[in-house]
């Protein structure tokens, strides 16, 4: 008995759904508001960018090597003030959006080159892209916002398609499924999942591990990309600062998810039930009035708690 | 001669690492003085100093951290609670010496949390150490209410501001600091194991050494080291921010891989990360001395991480491949001999 209820925490898909009940409950009990149509909507918002960068530092842990992306956050910044930049000079804003999709995969190849086809750790490489684009960021707009988006921008992040979020709707769900479909139905997703648990084993059965992990950089920088239009359009403005402490989140959601730092083990689903899980915790806590700030220290308790508890059933698992 | 007991067999010669970040400190130096004459000034390299003691003392724990496998990114918050404990504690005029005290043991404290985290949670470093970092920070929120700390008395002003026989203080400091760091990692069974456990942890268990405990004590001593870098930053700015040590972990680990200390672990040393703190702090006055707006400091800092990893990669990658060549030439050799002979 048990045995079989151990056996199913083990399953993060489970224990994230469970989790995710509890944490409904607690919240709905803070807050009387918390089970409100016009308050979903706003959390999936809030949401969006997190589901994306989540969703791509993913795949580069899952990537294995070591693999971990912190230059996140500096990629939305510096592609978002290039975004702002386009449009200065004219340049239509859906027109824009898609050049700083491509900006910001260029920025994650840059990552792509130096640690996949260079051999430098992860993290040593992406700690010096994550200076050096932030600094670019600030540099190029001398730590001013750019700004004069026309209105119909807004529709992105503060309009709705079929009752919800434009950027949920148009972006996300899509991104997810693709990305989703591409892990479980395709060979490359197979490639990813196998450099990550053993990247000898994939070298030797002829998977290309290093054009794999190229590749998964390059996601996460078109991630970025979409990210920085997303915030631009939210915020109507290009912040030089916008991405600052997202590596982190983004790094949390995927270790909440399931998603194991040493590659390879763990599942795209997890981590948007992290992303949820997270949201609901934040959106809850500022109904509630709390100060938003507290949302770090239980996310910090939340996740060292679902990490030691996984542990402990690994090591229940061999027993058994 | 001393016959060399088992110990000292083990203890490296500096590494090709270190020399090359020292050159490069020294290249620094010398361009920096030629381009700017005001560089080389006592009060220049006095405020130089000044500015990173803080960062040079957390370094040693980093670099002995990471030598480990291990890695911590929550000094920075860890270093913002301390210093807010420590701003609280002035503030009720409390005995200097009972603050450093204080000071110490919360650090150490939160460092041996962070030990027990990885150890014996089993929760890899650098997720268990964003966990912590997470909470400390809501805390340092919690404990500042939204004001900042300021107005402190200088009471250790001096760690950084004083001087005796006219050298300013940092430089005993840090020479003390390193200097015993240096002897502990290198000379002390203790400090040899940390490298053992870096290198292959199982194989250090396997040869009978309490793994856990070596890594709980690196993480209680860098605990330690920030407790005490508290204390100097209070000193140098009396005042203490919400956003106190954000920046910290991530400077630290520059310095250290700058300097040579290798991310997976069992390389590194604390003296190529002195160098690696002194590049990184020149390369900042420099910057500003010569005019170029601040805000690039960082792409610099950042770029110099990826080249000098870079460089030394294929420095590496060329060395081997010169011990490999000159292998098989001696193989070679060694071949066409047994060859001759049967001939």
């Amino acid at each position: 008995m048990v045995n079989n209820f151990v056996r199913l925490l083990s399953n993060r898909v489970i224990f994230l759904v469970l989790l995710l009940i509890v944490v409904t409950i607690i919240m709905s009990i803070i807050s009387p508001y918390f089970f409100d149509w016009g308050n979903f909507i706003t959390m999936t918002r809030f949401g969006a960018v997190l589901v994306l960068v989540g969703l791509g530092q993913s795949l580069i842990i899952l990537g294995g090597g070591a693999g971990i992306d912190l230059s996140v956050g500096s990629m939305i910044s510096l592609s978002g003030v290039l975004f702002g930049i386009f449009v200065g000079l004219g340049i239509n804003e859906w027109v824009a959006a898609l050049m700083t999709v491509f900006f910001g995969g260029l920025l994650g190849s840059i990552n792509g080159v130096t640690i996949a086809l260079w051999n430098l750790p992860p993290l040593i490489g992406t700690l010096g892209t994550m200076y050096a684009y932030a600094a670019l960021a600030l540099v190029i707009t001398n730590g001013v916002p750019l700004s004069g988006f026309s209105e119909g921008f807004s529709f992105l992040a503060n309009g709705k398609v079929l009752g919800l979020p434009t950027q949920i709707i148009l972006i996300v769900i899509p991104v997810f499924l693709i990305l989703l479909f591409i892990m479980e139905r395709t060979n490359f997703g197979r490639w990813i999942y196998l450099a990550g648990v053993n990247e000898e084993a994939a070298q030797f059965s002829g998977i290309q591990v290093k054009r794999v992990r190229f590749i998964l950089y390059a996601i996460s920088g078109i991630l970025a990309g979409f990210s920085a239009v997303i915030f631009s359009s939210w915020f109507m403005a290009s912040r030089p600062d916008v991405g600052n402490g997202m590596e982190m989140k983004a790094i949390t959601v995927a270790v909440l998810g399931g998603i194991d730092i040493f590659g390879g083990v763990g599942n795209l689903v997890g981590t948007m039930l992290s992303v949820a899980i997270v949201t609901m915790i934040a959106s809850g806590l500022q109904l509630a009035n709390i100060n938003t700030i507290w949302q770090l220290a239980v996310l910090g308790f939340i996740l060292l708690g679902s990490i030691a508890l996984n542990q402990l059933f690994v090591k229940n698992q061999l027993k058994l | 001669m001393k016959k060399k007991n088992g110990l000292r067999k083990y203890i490296p010669k500096p590494d090709r690492r270190e020399v090359f970040t020292i050159i490069l400190l020294i290249t620094e130096i010398i361009i920096f003085s030629i381009v700017s004459p005001y560089f080389l000034s006592f009060n220049n390299l006095e405020t130089v100093l000044r500015n990173s003691t803080d960062l040079a003392v957390v370094s040693i724990g980093m670099t002995m951290v990471m030598v480990l496998g291990g890695i911590d990114i929550s000094i920075g918050s860890s270093l913002g609670v301390v210093a807010i404990l420590v701003g609280w504690m002035l503030q009720a005029a409390i005995h200097p010496i009972l603050v450093v005290f204080v000071a110490i043991i919360s650090g150490v404290l939160i460092g041996t949390l962070n030990g027990l985290l990885v150890t014996k949670a089993r929760i890899p470093a650098i997720i268990a150490t964003l966990g912590t970092s997470n909470i400390l920070r809501a805390m340092i929120f919690g404990m500042l209410g939204g004001r900042w700390l300021t107005g402190l008395p200088r009471v250790f002003g001096l760690f950084t501001k004083g001087h005796i026989l006219g050298i300013p203080i940092p430089v005993f400091l840090l020479t003390i600091f390193y200097f015993s760091f240096w002897l502990f990692l290198t000379y002390t069974p203790v400090g040899r194991h940390i490298y053992a456990v870096g290198n292959s942890a199982e194989a250090t268990k396997l040869s009978g050494v309490n793994t856990d405990r070596t890594m709980i004590l690196a993480f209680a001593l860098l605990g330690s080291l920030v407790g005490f870098s508290a204390l100097i930053y209070v000193g140098r700015l009396a005042s203490v921010e919400i956003t106190v040590g954000i920046d910290l972990p991530m400077a630290a680990i520059a310095a250290s891989v700058i300097g040579g200390t290798s991310v997976k672990g069992g390389k590194g040393s604390v003296i190529g990360t002195l160098a690696g703190v002194l590049f990184i702090a020149i390369m900042k006055n420099g910057i500003v001395l010569l005019g170029i707006p601040s805000l690039w400091e960082r792409a610099v800092v950042g770029l110099l991480i990826i080249v000098s990893v870079l460089v030394d990669l294929v420095v590496g990658i060329r060395l081997e491949k010169k011990q490999r060549e000159q292998l098989s030439k001696q193989r070679m050799q060694v071949s066409k001999y047994f060859v001759v002979e049967r001939n």
